[in-house]
């Protein structure tokens, strides 16, 4: 009967949900039934009830995570395919990167600070707004939580991607660069997968800036490290 | 139809097999070296340098780059699930954790979108 006890149970059922949610949400187009909020929901929907501890759950699963290396990797395409609008544009998008992650950690870390946070949770969040494959292991650099600092993403990601088409609405701006790199720099994946709704030119930037302010975040690790 | 099919397959598991090398080797260099950097960051130096030089032209590792970046949620979610530690955390915090997460994000988006706009405004007034 207990059937979390099965081999590869975990597994089977987060590539199910995660099928099955991409399914859903071509079909439906709903941004809340998204697989960024709609896979976890559904594993949590099994787990909590079933008292699943998260050991438990990663011993099946743990290997997806060393993907992300590969990913890391495959970042190089979207790089170099861009490096025309990069060498052309480079100053804008240096300068916003760095003001944007010195806003992320800066307010991150300061009301955490001012909310009473926990030191450990405080450090998880610093590393926010970058995408995952960068994030965990700056978090880990800074004395956080990796998988924490996963969660802290995701939210970001789901809260920022809503933030990021609102704020476009209201904000003046007339480069598509600043629109791109808003979703870029402030809500990673899930940003861009929104700015290509936006439009072609803001998709490619924030891809392109989303990399680049990743690994502008992981660079400044050992400065962070001191400083925080 | 079916060759064809098949064919797509194998190409796409070379790709992915040529960019798990790239990062496997990428993981060699850093232990070797003892630097604190991802194996993963020097594998993207790796293959941008391969690109650079013309050893490999990106559109070699397109479907295989692409599928892995489009899939990226699918690797991160067993991260995700550490909120099954945390419940606690999320129930006391929770409304703290979300409201820093919130204020900092609006924060940022504004910071970046300003400065960005502001440099291309400076940089070509006429354009922009």
């Amino acid at each position: 009967m207990k059937l979390e006890l099965m081999p590869m149970f975990w597994l089977a059922f987060t590539l199910l949900a995660y099928v099955f949610s991409r399914w859903i949400y071509r079909r439906t187009g709903r941004y809340l039934l998204s697989p960024l909020i709609l896979v976890p929901a559904l594993l949590l929907a099994l787990a909590v009830p079933l008292h699943t501890a998260y050991a438990e759950y990663s011993s099946d699963t743990h290997w997806l995570m060393w993907i992300l290396g590969p990913v890391t990797v495959a970042f190089a395409v979207p790089i170099w395919q861009q490096r025309q609008m990069l060498m052309r544009y480079w100053s804008a998008l240096l300068l916003g990167m760095l003001a944007g992650s010195a806003a992320s950690i800066g307010t991150s870390f300061g009301l955490a600070k001012a909310l009473a946070l926990d030191s450990s949770v405080t450090l998880s969040l610093v590393p926010r707004s970058i995408t995952t494959p960068f994030a965990m292991p700056l978090a880990h650099e800074l004395g956080g939580v990796p998988e924490l600092t996963a969660v802290f993403v995701m939210f970001t990601g789901v809260f920022g991607a809503m933030l990021g088409s609102i704020l476009l609405k209201w904000l003046p701006l007339r480069s598509a660069l600043a629109r791109g790199a808003l979703f870029g720099v402030g809500a990673h994946g899930a940003g861009v997968s929104r700015a290509h709704e936006v439009g072609g030119e803001e998709g490619s930037v924030a891809g392109l800036v989303m990399v680049l302010t990743g690994l502008l975040n992981l660079f400044c690790a050992p400065l962070l490290a001191a400083v925080l | 139809m079916h060759a064809s099919t098949l064919k797509k397959l194998a190409r796409l598991v070379i790709e992915l097999a040529v960019l798990l090398g790239i990062y496997l080797l990428g993981c060699a260099i850093a232990t070797w070296f003892a630097w604190p950097i991802p194996g993963g960051v020097i594998g993207m130096a790796l293959l941008l340098l391969a690109f650079a030089v013309g050893w490999v032209k990106p559109a070699t590792l397109q479907t295989g780059a692409g599928l892995l970046m489009a899939e990226m949620l699918l690797f991160f979610i067993p991260a995700l699930m550490s909120l099954l530690d945390y419940g606690g955390l999320m129930r006391d915090d929770g409304w703290r954790i979300l409201l820093v997460i919130g204020m900092s994000t609006l924060m940022v988006m504004l910071v970046t979108a300003f400065t960005v706009e502001a440099v291309v405004r400076l940089r070509r007034p006429h354009e922009a």
